[in-house]
């Protein structure tokens, strides 16, 4: 199998002789010709080589010359064996050139979502609809849990449609939907001061040597509560009063929590009282197969990364938790979304010290958890982190800087391919990934079309089939209202 | 406007008279405050009674009560709780709002059209206050009327709205609840000036977005072991012109005593204990609660060893009003080390009683518990030494003698009977 990569022109005739006739020919002849122009004149298929059909492997010799050249058809793509797999993850269409072939792409979906995905591509060439598409196919599986991070509110399909639209959602309420302004039946985002702990600020907010040993000492002497402590200025020996005042005022700008008269007024999504089960909800909800989003579009961006912190942290644990009882093969792969994943992963940030992401990054594939990164210039994050992404899902990317280091980490040879990601349209990818054969061209389908398509099937068609049975139901359901 | 808001009396709940007489008793004192406070009407979120059918004894004293309530011209509003609401329609509360005592704020139609649940306010003509709720149900099946409530019609009603509710909220449910079942925030209708909860026994009072002041009073009088041992008492909120406050009920004093039991010998443990029965505040005994919490794992010897029963016996002769005990998470070093692999329940029985026997001498076990039985003993310690009798086969007839059903159409009293004759055969022996 050979994937043709480049077009050239080829010609029998010198680059000279080329040029002067078609300079002849635009300028003085209209009627000038090549001879034998058929045979003089072609153009050249630049093409490498795949994998070695009959043998099922990757190629190591050329075909011989003459050998028969024929376009791929479908029983060539059993091969890729998509459909075979136990627990498939959807990645788009299988693409050749810009033709659309009708063929879904799957990876295994438990591996590569314990492995990492990097998602990647410059602004508008489809990241979030890929990243839809692939949380809408996950939803009826029963061998992941997602947890989203989502910036933008774009998922849950707030006021349009979206994730709460899959027929399992109305099923089996498979997307919990946290939000600090959250719709009937969806749950508010508050979570309790007391789950945080000092560790969940790695990364978050930058802070001297001093100030995090005082966020340590006063975790030693107040335990879970140790904010509440800083806020109300409660004394700790050996800190300078300057560095008390300024993790005060640190922490009081992050939560958005102030000390007033006597007090904690609790103004975002961090609460004295309420949000007590809340990280451990989003974790017994995971861990059901479910699919998580948070709307983080109304909280600062160190909220945001707080709250992944801390809810990432949890799960890590437990995990690791499971593996030493013998626990972890019975339990679903996690894997956590998170937009811009520089924030959290870039080089910057881990100069500054390690957080939770770069140690799931590192080792959260030996305990089933693995991070879906999102963004659009993945030369922030380390080689070290990038090479542990072991699915690169690659859209269009102008930017070469960025195209190369995508190219140097990816699973397969790209080195051919720089000119191919630069000019990918919106929607099409290219999937390299230690669980494909070779790096895959695709192409995403439009999310929105995705949705229409699966609710007209009539399986999910939950109309009541005729008036009287709907009055019987509605009388039964709702015993215990009296009438009044 | 001023108003009680209480939730989750549980009358009839205890099985011990004397703390059955308890939660009786915390709802007769709750409406004596509520009157020497003057409140405009009484909310009560759910589970006033702990079945939809209450027995006749507790319930002619809340009638009682409910009759003075009305006669001093004060409203008694309520929803259905988890434990007093009843599918088949058949509750308590619908005879005493038929009696005029009581009025179930859980009013409303079905709109045929869309399939929604459409409820209607309860006007207080006093204060002018407009209440409605929803009722509990157990197992959260109330979350379905929720997410097919009409919340439009009232969001926007105007002046000052009442939402009475028994469910847990997820937002707000405690660290120590987090299996519990719960719905969100959310689905309540919004713009509401106060949130009548009930439920969860928790005593909190939050103020969140969107909404007015959410609260739960706790129970009136603690439920279980737990709640005694943390509680202490119940109480309830009175809320007057925005300003609301919290009235314990505090019945009986209560002592609660933990005893780490981990790594100590039963008799380190007893010991303990007496120091800290000696300890106690010899005032007001007869109206002392004391729970006693034991926990860990012993260095050796059998629980039985610590002999709590007699302590507690001690306890009463100093005149406690009521001790409790909970041994729930104490366990012996013996029984830790038991580990077993065997699927067929029979197999890890056998395997059991084997480990266990090796671990204690039944012979031993006989002569102090049949050899101390009071008139019932017809042979002394040597008889027993020298009998010969299969040890393994004695537990499994023992197990197999408790494992008996009820029958159909048998008295539990005499059930009862029937078990205890069968033991007192075996064991005679």
């Amino acid at each position: 199998m050979l994937q043709t990569y480049d077009l050239l022109y080829g010609s029998q005739l010198s680059q000279t002789n080329l040029e002067l006739m078609s300079g002849m020919k635009l300028e003085q002849n209209s009627s000038l010709e090549f001879m034998d122009k058929e045979l003089r004149n072609y153009t050249l298929v630049v093409a490498k080589n795949l994998m070695t059909v009959e043998q099922n492997r990757i190629s190591k010799s050329l075909p011989n010359f003459f050998s028969d050249i024929r376009m791929l058809d479908e029983d060539d793509l059993k091969l890729l064996h998509s459909s075979n797999l136990k627990n498939p993850l959807f990645i788009g269409m299988l693409r050749s050139g810009s033709k659309i072939i009708n063929y879904d792409l799957c990876i295994d979906g438990e591996k590569a979502l314990a492995e990492h995905i990097l998602i990647s591509s410059s602004t508008g060439k489809g990241k979030s609809n890929l990243t839809s598409c692939i949380l809408w196919s996950n939803l009826d599986k029963d061998y992941s849990g997602i947890i989203v991070l989502d910036p933008h509110d774009e998922y849950y399909g707030r006021n349009h449609l979206g994730l709460k639209d899959h027929p399992c959602n109305k099923i089996k309420n498979q997307v919990i939907y946290y939000s600090k302004n959250p719709i009937p039946g969806t749950i508010s985002l508050k979570i309790n001061l007391k789950a945080v702990k000092p560790s969940h600020l790695n990364g978050v907010i930058s802070l001297t040597d001093a100030q995090h040993e005082a966020l340590i000492a006063f975790h030693r002497k107040y335990q879970e509560n140790w904010i509440s402590a800083i806020l109300k200025e409660e004394k700790i020996e050996g800190f300078h009063e300057t560095t008390l005042i300024v993790i005060k005022r640190k922490l009081s700008n992050l939560l958005d929590v102030k000390f007033v008269g006597d007090s904690i007024i609790c103004q975002g999504i961090f609460d004295i009282t309420a949000g007590e089960t809340t990280v451990n909800d989003i974790c017994k909800e995971v861990e059901k197969n479910k699919t998580i989003i948070i709307d983080t579009s109304n909280i600062s961006s160190g909220m945001e990364i707080l709250v992944g912190s801390l809810i990432s942290s949890e799960i890590l644990n437990k995990y690791k938790r499971y593996k030493t009882q013998g626990l972890l093969r019975d339990k679903p792969v996690v894997s956590i979304v998170i937009e811009e994943a520089p924030r959290v992963l870039g080089k910057e940030v881990l100069e500054k010290g390690q957080n939770i992401f770069s140690t799931i990054a590192r080792e959260g594939r030996k305990f089933k958890v693995g991070l879906i990164g999102i963004t659009q210039l993945p030369s922030l994050i380390p080689r070290t982190i990038l090479a542990n992404m072991n699915t690169k899902i690659i859209l269009g990317m102008e930017m070469g800087v960025e195209r190369r280091a995508i190219i140097e980490s990816a699973s397969q040879d790209l080195s051919d391919d720089d000119k191919n990601i630069a000019s990918l349209d919106k929607g099409e990818a290219i999937v390299t990934s230690n669980f494909l054969r070779f790096a895959t061209p695709i192409k995403i389908p439009f999310f929105e079309d995705v949705i229409k398509k699966e609710l007209n099937k009539k399986e999910f068609n939950h109309e009541m089939p005729n008036s009287d049975l709907k009055e019987k139901v509605i009388k039964q359901n709702f015993i215990g209202v009296n009438g009044g | 406007m001023k108003f009680a808001h209480m939730a989750d009396a549980h009358i009839g709940s205890w099985r011990e008279p004397k703390l059955k007489e308890a939660s009786l008793q915390a709802f007769m004192k709750a409406v004596n405050i509520c009157f020497e406070e003057n409140v405009d009407f009484i909310l009560i979120s759910g589970d006033l009674f702990n079945t939809s059918l209450p027995v006749i004894d507790q319930l002619k004293e809340v009638v009682k009560k409910l009759k003075q309530i009305k006669e001093k011209n004060i409203l008694v509003y309520v929803i259905p709780g988890s434990h007093d609401f009843s599918p088949s329609g058949k509750t308590m509360l619908d005879v005493l709002e038929n009696a005029g005592l009581l009025i179930n704020v859980v009013k409303g139609k079905v709109d045929e059209e869309t399939g929604k649940l459409i409820l209607n306010f309860s006007i207080n003509e006093k204060t002018g206050a407009k209440i409605t709720g929803m009722l509990g149900k157990k197992g959260m099946l109330e979350k379905k009327f929720y997410e097919s409530l009409n919340t439009d019609n009232l969001e926007q009603e105007e002046g000052f709205k009442i939402f009475m509710f028994h469910t847990s909220l997820t937002e707000l449910k405690p660290k120590d609840l987090a299996e519990m079942d719960s719905a969100p925030i959310s689905l309540l209708p919004k713009g509401f000036n106060y949130y009548a909860g009930g439920h969860v026994h928790i005593i909190r009072k939050e103020k969140i977005e969107g909404y007015g002041l959410i609260v739960y009073p706790g129970p009136l009088f603690p439920n279980n072991f737990k709640e005694i041992e943390e509680l202490k008492h119940g109480g309830f909120y009175i809320w007057d012109e925005g300003k609301i406050e919290y009235y314990g009920i505090p019945l009986y004093n209560v002592v609660s005593i933990i005893v780490d039991c981990h790594h100590k010998s039963p008799q380190e443990v007893r010991k303990e204990l007496l120091t800290k029965m000696d300890n106690l505040d010899e005032n007001n005994l007869n109206k002392t609660i004391i729970t006693l919490r034991l926990r860990g794992v012993l260095r050796d010897g059998k629980i039985t060893d610590i002999a709590l029963n007699e302590i507690i016996e001690r306890l009463y002769e100093k005149g406690v009003y009521f001790v409790m005990k909970n041994t729930t998470k104490l366990t012996t070093k013996e029984f830790e080390e038991v580990k077993l692999s065997l699927e067929k329940s029979h197999d890890t029985e056998d395997a059991l009683i084997k480990e266990h026997l090796s671990k204690s001498n039944m012979s031993e076990f006989l002569v102090n518990v049949i050899g101390s039985n009071e008139g019932n003993n017809n042979c002394d310690d040597d008889s027993i030494s020298e009998e010969k009798f299969d040890e393994n086969e004695f537990i499994k007839e023992i197990m197999n003698t408790l494992d008996l059903e009820k029958q159909e159409g048998e008295r539990i009293i005499d059930f009862e009977q029937r078990i205890k004759e069968n033991i007192k055969k075996k064991i005679d022996l």
